[in-house]
């Protein structure tokens, strides 16, 4: 008797979309005067952020990675039988935003499509759905598009978020492992709505619908103008929960995996900031060759930030067959996910 | 507390010999980030959880020092 196993799912390309604009410190300098661009960059490790256009939405973006993805790799539109999509600024409250991009990508009607809302641990969440949707023989070849436009919610004169958001989107592919050795596996969650105020947008959802009340600029007590439509952000609450969780996540997963620290080539973490990844680099005590940055020159782009990561290390060509990887999300909800991912 | 001092130099960008219990807060840029990357610095000396309001109410490195301690 024997029984089948599970179909083992593995990433197979990466692309990316970064707007054009690009929003640099020394542009931020000039409105915040008591803040230099060498400041900016030495506290956050961010030089410039891209800045989505006014008639541009994540939708777009989403849509110019996917296009990225099938001009670069060999998978066409027609090759796709899932699609999720992970963004917290749909174009429309209904419907769906994965609907529209099944149409202007000319994906298959046969398509299954969904949007998912979670911020900086979307990827992680959305790579688990791809994982149980192939491991279950649902379907094969899922794309999954993260991709959000922040700036757009961020008040011009709140430099608290303002230096550290930036607009960019990724299209992941994820197919059934064709090495027997590759596999997206070992998942933790955590979630704790406790902190939802911690990192919110508060109006234009039903709750509390946007007013001309609502749009009125106030001074808060850090010095930044704002209003109740803008991104708010505990800067503190969120550092104390990143510490608290993350490193407590990443030790539950050597446990699930069965791998000690030094197994892993990679601990690619969601690229809030510099000052955020160092505390919990230090905290993890991973080694700086084994955890990969990048966010100079596009800053914290939410969901994209981590599959950002992973496309330039295709590019570098320091992905190779058997290099093992943790990927470790975490930010609004809150709510944090983790896994493990052999190549 | 010579760790705290040496972390708190740094985040204030001056000289740990220039930091002492009487050293001023408001004096040394006690701003928003300043106050996130003590947080960082207290899980990492301390193993310790600090609020936001808790580090806005200190107005000298001593009240951070008893925060440390309490």
């Amino acid at each position: 008797m024997h029984c089948a196993l599970p179909v083992k799912a593995s990433i197979k390309a990466v692309a990316t979309y970064l707007p054009e604009r690009i929003l640099s410190n020394e542009e931020l300098a000039l409105k915040f005067d008591d803040w230099t661009a060498e400041k900016i960059e030495q506290k956050t490790g961010i030089k410039s952020r891209r800045i989505a256009a006014l008639d541009e939405t994540a939708l777009d973006m989403g849509i110019a990675a996917a296009k990225n993805l099938f001009a670069t790799n060999d998978v066409s539109p027609d090759d796709i039988d899932y699609l999720i999509f992970c963004s917290q600024a749909p174009d429309f409250i209904l419907p769906t935003s994965a609907c529209l991009i099944q149409d202007r990508l000319n994906l298959p009607k046969s398509v299954g499509a969904l949007d998912i809302n979670l911020g900086c641990s979307g990827f992680v969440y959305g790579l688990s759905l791809a994982v149980s949707l192939i491991s279950s023989g649902i379907a094969s070849n899922i794309l999954l598009i993260t991709s959000d436009t922040y700036s757009k919610f961020i008040n011009e004169g709140d430099k608290s978020v303002r230096t550290l958001f930036g607009d960019g989107a990724a299209a992941t592919l994820i197919t059934p492992a064709i090495s027997t050795s590759s596999k997206i596996g070992h998942f933790i969650f955590g979630t704790d709505g406790s902190g939802g105020e911690d990192l919110m947008v508060k109006t234009g959802g039903a709750r509390h619908p946007r007013t001309s009340s609502t749009a009125t600029e106030y001074l808060d007590d850090a010095g930044n103008v704002r209003s109740e439509d803008n991104l708010y952000m505990n800067g503190g609450a969120v550092m104390n929960f990143t510490l608290r969780e993350v490193p407590k996540m990443f030790t539950a997963i050597q446990e699930l995996a069965g791998w000690e620290r030094d197994d892993f080539d990679f601990v690619v973490m969601h690229q809030a900031n510099l000052f955020m990844l160092e505390a919990l680099r230090k905290k993890m005590k991973i080694d700086p060759s084994k955890a990969p940055y990048y966010f100079t020159d596009i800053g914290n782009t939410v969901s994209s930030t981590i599959p950002f990561v992973l496309a330039k290390l295709f590019q570098e060509g320091q992905i190779t067959p058997g290099k093992r990887a943790s990927l470790l999300g975490f930010g609004v909800g809150l709510s944090w996910a983790g896994c493990t991912v052999e190549f | 507390m010579d760790e705290l001092y040496a972390g708190l130099a740094d985040i204030f960008e001056i000289d740990p010999s220039e930091i002492g219990s009487s050293t001023e807060l408001e004096e040394e840029n006690w701003d928003s980030l300043a106050m996130v990357s003590t947080i960082a610095l207290f899980d990492e000396l301390f193993g310790k959880e600090v609020n936001i309001d808790a580090l806005k109410a200190c107005r000298t490195v001593s009240d951070l020092e008893a925060l440390a301690g309490a």
